[in-house]
């Protein structure tokens, strides 16, 4: 199995993703490397101060952003509540989700790590 | 910031995020060239360079400075009326989408991006912006085309007068030069008398058509060398009554400013302060302030220039002689502003 099929296992939309790069493949994958580092400088824990979010709402919303133009639907779609809960003032809550989504994410950065060049 | 060169237009993608950046950049780099920036900073630096943007894919949430501060800059430098801005967004800050829309933003491009439509619907309205742009561009150059065959149609007429009053055609032309520094620095030194530049460019310009009445003159009181008899004198005054018949007669060659001040320069250039000219005995104030200019001008021209009748003053005689009061009353602060700028003249 390659890096592509593994994370269609995953719930990737592998085929929407390579269609929104135009059928280009490979620039999709170089771009799913690039998702690890912006992963690594955005990296959201759930420990994060209740009171004062406002750069917990920065980052989550880039991960959104970027997760959703790669179809990486897991990722996208629990973030997008996460953003949603945070701009409603509910951080608590914001947490718990992030708490779910946080070893799918692990599991699917794993993956494509395993492919890093 | 990144750059490639060809003759394609050229949009300029606006994303901290490089994925987004990315995916923006395949999707239309065969058909424009693409210029990126990954904040608003970067992003001013190119709007602002000489650079000829066709449109702006605008993050909102960026660090450094926003897509609405972006946005506020563009429009403090009236760029957002030449360069269409698309807002890249999610849809989960309305009111920051209100916020761009308001500042001139228009259109949101969602993420996750939809390649087909994002291409039909850019390509619209870069399009629709060049093609508005370019009419604006063939307006403007033809107005000023107009104006210049206007202006040059009113030269040639003041100069088919002056040529007939045995003068150059330079006569005109020097008094519209007087006229330009004086009035400028009599709207600058005194509030009251303020008015902005356009409007003292096109009283410089209708000051050209002061004499337009001289034409209805008789050569026997045109060109008389001595001294006119009172009669005489009676029949010559009336070049400022029938200048203004005359412009009458042709309020199309010119705009409806350079025709307001023309007609009334015409008439009241040889008004006095103290009420004591023609062809209103007008005083004071009563007078307009570009008619009062253009009356010290012409008296100041007339001093320094040989006529059939006299010989020409020296500069320094010139202005005493105004200032001293031997060539009739004029405003103070005109007078004022007129020693002021002498050496100007002089030059």
């Amino acid at each position: 199995m390659d890096l592509l099929e593994e994370l269609k296992a995953k719930d990737v939309n592998v085929e929407e993703a390579i269609e929104r790069f135009l059928g280009n493949a490979s620039l999709y994958e170089k771009m799913l490397m690039k998702f690890l580092d912006l992963m690594n400088d955005m990296a959201v824990d759930t420990d994060f101060d209740c009171n004062e979010y406002d750069d917990i709402i920065e980052k989550t919303h880039a991960i959104k952003g970027a997760a959703g133009n790669l179809s990486i639907n897991p990722i996208y779609e629990a973030y997008t509540e996460i953003v949603n809960l945070l701009r409603a003032k509910q951080p608590e809550q914001a947490k718990l989700i992030l708490e779910k989504i946080l070893p799918v994410q692990n599991d699917i950065i794993d993956c494509i790590k395993k492919y890093h060049k | 910031m990144k750059v490639q060169m060809n003759k394609k237009k050229t949009i300029l993608i606006v994303d901290d995020v490089e994925i987004n950046r990315t995916i923006l950049a395949e999707i239309f780099k065969d058909e424009y060239e693409i210029m990126e920036a990954c904040n608003g900073v970067q992003a001013m630096e190119i709007i602002n360079s000489k650079l000829e943007i066709s449109a702006v894919l605008l993050d909102l949430l960026m660090p450094e400075m926003d897509g609405l501060q972006v946005l506020e800059e563009m429009n403090r430098s009236k760029k957002i009326n030449r360069i269409p801005v698309f807002l890249i967004t999610a849809a989960d800050s309305e009111k920051k989408l209100t916020e761009g829309y308001n500042l001139g933003a228009i259109d949101v491009i969602r993420k996750p991006f939809m390649p087909h439509f994002l291409k039909c619907r850019i390509s619209n309205v870069v399009e629709l912006y060049a093609h508005r742009n370019q009419l604006e561009i063939i307006v403007k150059e033809q107005v000023e085309r107009l104006d210049r065959l206007n202006q040059s149609m009113i030269e040639t007429l003041a100069a088919v007068i002056e040529f007939r009053d045995g003068e150059s055609g330079e006569h005109v032309k020097r008094i519209s030069g007087l006229t330009s520094i004086l009035m400028k620095e009599v709207s600058d030194t005194y509030p009251e008398y303020h008015l902005p530049e356009s409007e003292i460019d096109k009283i410089s310009r209708s000051s050209t058509l002061h004499d337009v009445g001289k034409i209805s003159i008789p050569d026997s009181i045109l060109n008389k060398p001595g001294r006119l008899t009172k009669e005489e004198f009676e029949v010559m005054k009336q070049h400022t009554t029938k200048g203004c018949e005359i412009l009458q007669t042709i309020p199309d060659i010119m705009d409806e400013g350079i025709y307001k001040y023309s007609y009334d320069i015409c008439r009241h250039h040889h008004e006095r302060w103290d009420g004591k000219g023609y062809p209103d005995g007008l005083s004071g104030n009563e007078i307009s302030i570009w008619a009062q200019v253009v009356s010290v001008a012409d008296v100041y021209d007339a001093l320094t220039s040989e006529r059939c009748y006299k010989k020409a003053f020296s500069h320094d005689t010139a202005v005493q002689m105004i200032v001293d009061g031997e060539c009739g009353a004029f405003n103070p602060k005109i007078l004022e502003v007129f020693t002021k700028v002498a050496d100007r003249i002089k030059k």
